[in-house]
């Protein structure tokens, strides 16, 4: 009997070790510029477009490339594996899913658009006559 | 204004069926329990007049309600328009009320023969209540001047809604939130069964009535997230099946827990044992239905999904906290304050029995339901650790659930070759050779033919173990009985089913491609031409695209459109099954060749007197030209004419000056470019274009402008470059090989699931029958001696 419960609990013990460090690696934070910059892991970059400096797709690469600002005014090149995201032109911010490059670009593998409370109702929309 | 009206009847119907029941419980009289049952249908009867006058209400385009005309439009075809029915938060609270108002009336019959009515009804009655109270919150019946006060003046008719999000305009939008409702509602029985039998000091016999609504529960929530599933992947273009999304996640957490409580209650009934076990996991996988409720719906998860979770606003928020508050509350009170009454069982469990496996299958089970939870929690449990919330990544699941699917495999084949309370050990190992050689050449030739990592081919090994030892039980069960043969079936169906994930998941080739428009590619050994789109209705567009594989031709033609709605692009894929594999096309973009216009085009930014290089030229910013008279021009309404000089230096050395000017007329500026000759002839040279200007007055020397130079030989070249070429169709091709093994695989857990309620019905049928009939023996009596015909124990889910 105290053999059987001691078996459990050193079971249910690594079992929650391999949970946690299983959850604290994979947790993929929320980084800027400089942050990414630093840790060469899997992060997710928060910015905006900086539509003046246009964005591009490479049908050769099937990349999407563009620049991105984060809230301190650093900016940084994303290179985005596939084509330009939904609602790309019209995000109030993105959030680029990925890693900081040693060629000196964020290589993203998704790239999430926060479009501005899109779903939200307004006054106003009632009145549109769609 | 009826509306509202309906749902705080219900909700005060509701509360005084509750409250007979109790006062029945604590004095029983014929009256009370009249007037309990009768409050209970009038509750159920106001939901459904309440969902009617909402269907009514949607059908005939009210716009003016908020509701309706949030998710509807006149557009929308029958189908789809009463499916926006539950399209909202609102709507779909509503159809759970329904749900579990419907299962209400079943339930009411089925344990007042059980002898479990008053508790049971009370129980479930406060479920129903909770969700009125949220509809009575939520209400979808407000009014849009109510919604919008100030905004929008009473007595205003839109003239249409606001339509229906595209995403959901698909034929599994009519049935699979129903389905997956009717599940969610159904995990509220086992709960009411579980706090009965704990109010009653009943401990084991609640469970015989309570299994076939837990088996059936699990059935259609099963099938729901199956058809989510195959929604995701058919239509949504999201690349696979699953996606260990939060919604997604919230629905298998508590099919996890009920299979898992469907283990133990079995053995339960054979062993007597695992009494407090099943009482907590009756009770849990209603629980993991609230909390994946809060989770989805209370907008915590905020912006770390892809899903967009609008914030409902504190009151949701604190209406699901306060549910998960009462109903965690109800059931660990009485769970604690039972606790040392629950009977124990003084029987030692053997390792070699079947019980043990079953209760290992059910902690493995539960395991995977905690890292689920805790993956799809990890914003909250980010926030409390760092104070900011992030999500884990997708990796966290895969790794987690790897080891344990091992686990589970091994003992789905395990526990059908283990006796129950005792095997012995020499029998036992005799009985795994066959399994397990199978299942060791499997992985082995899996893994000679493929590269696999270590855990990926035990994972097989433990499936195909699984597997096999389920088919030769199953062989045997069914040549005795094919009755009980529920368990081993749906233990083929989940093996074959892993077997599938590891197939479509590592096995998996994906391309991005660019497919010009008739030009063949090949990619993954598929010849692929883009043969153009054509407008399939509604604004949609079908991309044909030619396949030629192994001399076999198809054409897929995914679809991509404008949504007005999302304002944005959508996309959904074609797949084309090819038995063994799937080939599967999501479109992404449509590119033209290349873009003339910015081709060929430099900016600069130059400060006065600096110079840059603009492409091929170099550019100087001399100086602003102003005309003196500018400010009585100006003042007179008359055009205005500014400009900045510059001087351009030419590849050949040749520098030429240019004055590119803005015109202002009448407020308004347009551009007046310059041109440079490249050569004498003239002929192809440079557009200067004059940008913004930021003159300094007190420091000239800060002043700068923006200048655009146009290389109109660079430009000439890219359309004649473009002229020859078509479009270009940017897609992500992939072939999924053996995916439609995960889809058999579900389908033949779910037959299993249904073998087995047939089973446990007739059974209970039986069992009724022979409490009003003593002499005849009750069928559990009979217990294992049946089934144990030629040595092997049948499979029972």
């Amino acid at each position: 009997m105290k053999l059987k419960v001691i078996i459990a609990s050193v079971v249910i013990i690594l079992f929650i070790i391999f949970g946690s460090v299983s959850f604290l690696q994979s947790n993929v934070e929320y980084t800027d510029v400089t942050g990414a910059m630093q840790k060469h892991k899997k992060v997710q970059l928060k910015g905006q477009w900086i539509k003046d400096k246009g964005s591009s797709f490479d049908p050769a690469t099937t990349q999407f490339t563009f620049f991105l600002v984060d809230d301190s005014g650093k900016e940084c090149k994303v290179v985005l594996d596939g084509a330009a995201p939904n609602n790309f032109e019209l995000a109030t911010s993105v959030v680029a899913k990925g890693r900081f490059t040693d060629e000196g670009y964020f290589h993203a593998s998704e790239v999430l658009t926060k479009c501005p409370s899109k779903y939200e109702a307004q006054g106003s929309d009632v009145k549109k006559q769609s | 204004m009826i509306g509202s009206i309906l749902v705080k009847v219900a909700f005060i119907a509701c509360l005084a069926s509750v409250a007979s029941y109790l006062q029945h419980r604590r004095r029983p009289s014929p009256n009370l329990l009249f007037y309990a049952r009768a409050l209970y249908l009038i509750t159920v009867v106001t939901i459904l007049a309440t969902a009617g006058y909402l269907l009514s209400l949607i059908l005939t385009h009210q716009f003016q309600y908020t509701y309706v005309w949030s998710y509807s439009s006149r557009e929308l075809s029958l189908p789809l328009l009463i499916s926006t029915f539950y399209a909202g938060q609102e709507g779909s609270f509503m159809l759970w009320t329904i749900y579990t108002g419907l299962i209400g009336v079943f339930l009411l019959r089925h344990s007042s023969r059980k002898g479990y009515e008053p508790e049971v009804m009370a129980v479930y009655g406060l479920i129903q209540l909770a969700l009125l109270v949220m509809l009575i919150a939520k209400n979808p019946f407000k009014l849009v001047w109510d919604s919008f006060p100030g905004q929008v003046e009473a007595g205003f008719l839109p003239a249409n809604g606001r339509g229906l999000n595209p995403l959901l305009q698909n034929y599994w939008m009519v049935i699979h939130p129903q389905v997956l409702f009717s599940g969610f509602a159904s995990m509220g029985v086992p709960y009411a069964y579980a706090v009965a039998a704990l109010l009653k000091r009943d401990y084991t016999r609640w469970i015989r009535p309570a299994t076939p609504w837990l088996v059936f529960g699990a059935t259609i929530l099963g099938t729901g997230i199956m058809m989510g599933g195959f929604w995701a992947y058919e239509t949504l273009g999201w690349g696979g099946y699953w996606g260990w999304d939060p919604v997604e996640n919230s629905s298998l957490v508590p099919w996890l827990v009920a299979i898992a409580g469907i283990h133990t209650i079995l053995a339960q009934r054979k062993t007597g044992g695992f009494v407090r076990t099943n009482l907590v996991l009756g009770m849990s996988c209603f629980f993991m239905v609230v909390y994946s409720t809060f989770l989805t719906r209370s907008g915590v998860l905020g912006d770390t999904s892809v899903h967009s979770f609008v914030d409902p606003g504190m009151m949701v928020y604190w209406l699901l906290v306060g549910m998960i508050v009462v109903f965690l509350g109800l059931g660990m009170t009485l769970l604690v304050m039972r606790w040392k009454e629950i009977p124990k069982p003084k029987s030692q469990h053997s390792y070699s029995s079947r019980e043990f496996a079953l209760a290992l299958g059910s902690a493995a089970l539960v395991a995977t339901a905690l890292l689920v939870t805790a993956g799809t929690s990890s914003p909250l449990i980010t926030d409390l650790l760092y104070g900011k919330k992030s999500a884990v990544d997708i990796t966290y699941y895969t790794t987690t659930t790897l080891p344990i699917g091992v686990l589970i495999g091994l003992l789905t084949g395990i526990g059908q070759l283990l006796w129950w309370s005792r095997s012995k050990w020499t029998e036992f190992l005799r009985s795994l050779a066959v399994p397990a050689s199978v299942a060791l050449a499997t992985a082995v030739v899996v893994a000679w033919l493929v590269p696999l990592g270590f855990l990926t081919a035990l994972f097989i090994f433990g499936a195909a173990f699984g597997l096999s030892a389920n088919i030769m039980v199953g062989w045997r069960i069914v040549k005795g009985n094919p009755k009980f043969a529920g368990g081993a079936v749906a233990h083929i169906g989940l093996a074959v089913m892993f077997l599938g994930f590891v197939a479509s998941s590592k096995f998996d080739e994906k391309r991005t491609i660019s497919l010009e428009q008739g030009k063949p590619q090949s990619v993954m050994g598929y010849q692929m031409t883009y043969t153009g789109y054509h407008p399939i209705g509604n604004d949609k567009y079908a991309f044909r695209v030619h396949v030629l594989h192994e001399g076999r031709e198809f054409t897929v033609a995914p679809i991509m459109y404008y949504s007005a709605y999302t304002d944005g692009l959508m996309r959904n894929p074609d797949v084309r099954n090819l038995i063994s594999r799937d080939f599967y096309l999501a479109p992404l973009s449509l590119e033209q060749p290349s873009n003339i216009a910015e081709a060929g085009t430099h900016k600069v930014q130059l400060k006065l007197g600096e110079t840059k290089k603009a492409g091929t030229v170099d550019v100087r910013f001399v100086d602003f030209e102003f005309p003196s008279d500018q400010r009585e021009k100006m003042l007179a309404g008359q055009d205005v004419e500014i400009g900045a000089r510059v001087q351009v230096r030419l590849p050949n050395g040749a520098t030429m000056e240019a004055v590119p000017k803005k015109i202002m007329h009448q407020g308004q500026m347009t551009d007046k470019p310059a041109t440079v000759a490249s050569d004498a002839t003239g002929s192809e040279g440079y557009e200067v274009t004059l940008g913004t200007m930021h003159p300094d007055q007190e420091n000239r020397e800060n002043s700068s402008v923006e200048i655009s130079v146009k290389d109109l030989a660079a430009v000439a070249a890219a359309a004649r470059d473009a002229a020859g070429k078509g479009d270009i169709l940017v897609a992500e091709a992939s072939v999924k090989p053996y995916i439609n093994l995960v889809w058999s695989g579900v389908i033949i857990l779910l037959v299993g699931f249904l073998i087995t309620i047939v089973r446990r019905s007739q059974e209970a049928t039986a069992a009724a029958e022979a409490a009003r009939n003593p002499d005849r023996v009750e069928p559990e009596a009979r217990d294992v001696a049946p089934e144990l015909a030629d040595g092997v124990q049948s499979g029972i889910a």
